[in-house]
């Protein structure tokens, strides 16, 4: 459990509005100028602060790995994102120390104008469909009816891997196909190109190679691709 | 309706109100308080929802009585003011 600094100043600001709550309940004085002033930063100001703090942690939470694994039905795939023997392009950017611990909201996320706002919206259509239907869920009917929304985007995998890189450029396949990557019109996850992001997710289909796996691995940033 | 607020306006106990207000603020607070320590799926969304709703209700209720009290505000003038009113200098 990690908790900022910020939280800690709102936890404070936190203490000292229950307390005047809590003294206002238990000493019952007059309203007069002074009791509504401290009941005004007691009620107003201070769980103003609590919210704000509130707001902005819990929002960055949200692009954690560790909240997505809250939802049981995530399980799976955190446990193969997390697995250090796993080949799936899910856990090879996982080991990416960069952007790891976030690596379920760096690749899922929308990167148009309004990504954020869409993505959260996304997020809350998750938790409606979890609560109303996934929750009662097994394994086995996670992994055979729950489906990701819409196809996954090239625009996703392009916000590192440019496509104008020279050691992207200097595979062949990339070069042929470079307009239809650009168009996501062939799926840089497809199973002829790099395979699913999450394959135990699709048995029976194909996935890379282990050596394919390994090798973009060992590959150096996406910098320069 | 009209007639309901305004007569809600003139009787209720402002003390209530205030003891409401204090009730669902600890409330407010501790569901927002538990989500800056555990950042799971529930308790953000508790805080962002529910503890905020709570939270801005009980703000909203100090707010009432800031109004009762202005409505029962006897606005009385300055000596002076009474003065030009009667029409001395």
């Amino acid at each position: 459990m990690h908790v900022s600094p910020l939280s800690w100043i709102a936890l404070s600001a936190g203490i000292i509005a229950a307390v005047i709550m809590i003294l206002y309940l238990i000493y019952r004085p007059p309203l007069d100028w002074k009791t509504r002033g401290l009941l005004f930063m007691g009620i107003g100001v201070l769980p103003n602060v609590v919210a704000f703090v509130g707001n902005v942690e819990g929002l960055r939470a949200t692009e954690h790995q560790a909240f997505c694994a809250s939802c049981h039905t995530m399980d799976m795939w955190i446990e193969d994102a997390n697995d250090i023997e796993s080949a799936s392009l899910a856990a090879i950017h996982s080991r990416n120390a960069k952007f790891g611990n976030s690596s379920c909201y760096v690749c899922h996320k929308d990167y148009g104008m309004f990504g954020y706002v869409v993505t959260k919206i996304g997020g809350m259509g998750h938790v409606y469909e979890f609560l109303s239907e996934w929750m009662r869920y097994d394994d086995e009917e996670v992994l055979s009816k729950i489906h990701i929304a819409q196809p996954f985007k090239n625009d996703n995998c392009m916000q590192c891997h440019t496509t104008t890189g020279s050691i992207w450029s200097d595979v062949a396949d990339h070069n042929g196909l470079l307009g239809d990557l650009r168009t996501g019109e062939t799926s840089c996850v497809s199973a002829g190109c790099h395979g699913y992001a999450h394959p135990f997710s699709k048995p029976g289909e194909e996935t890379p190679s282990h050596a394919e796996a390994l090798s973009a691995a060992q590959a150096p940033s996406p910098e320069g691709t | 309706m009209k007639v309901k607020i305004q007569k809600f306006l003139d009787t209720a106990s402002r003390k209530r109100l205030i003891t409401a207000s204090c009730w669902m603020g600890l409330v407010g607070l501790g569901l927002m308080g538990w989500s800056l320590f555990d950042q799971g799926w529930i308790p953000v969304m508790a805080a962002m929802s529910v503890g905020q709703g709570i939270g801005t209700l009980s703000f909203a209720l100090y707010l009432l009585v800031v109004i009762i009290e202005l409505r029962q505000v006897e606005i009385r003038h300055s000596y002076r003011a009474r003065q030009r009113e009667r029409g001395d200098h």
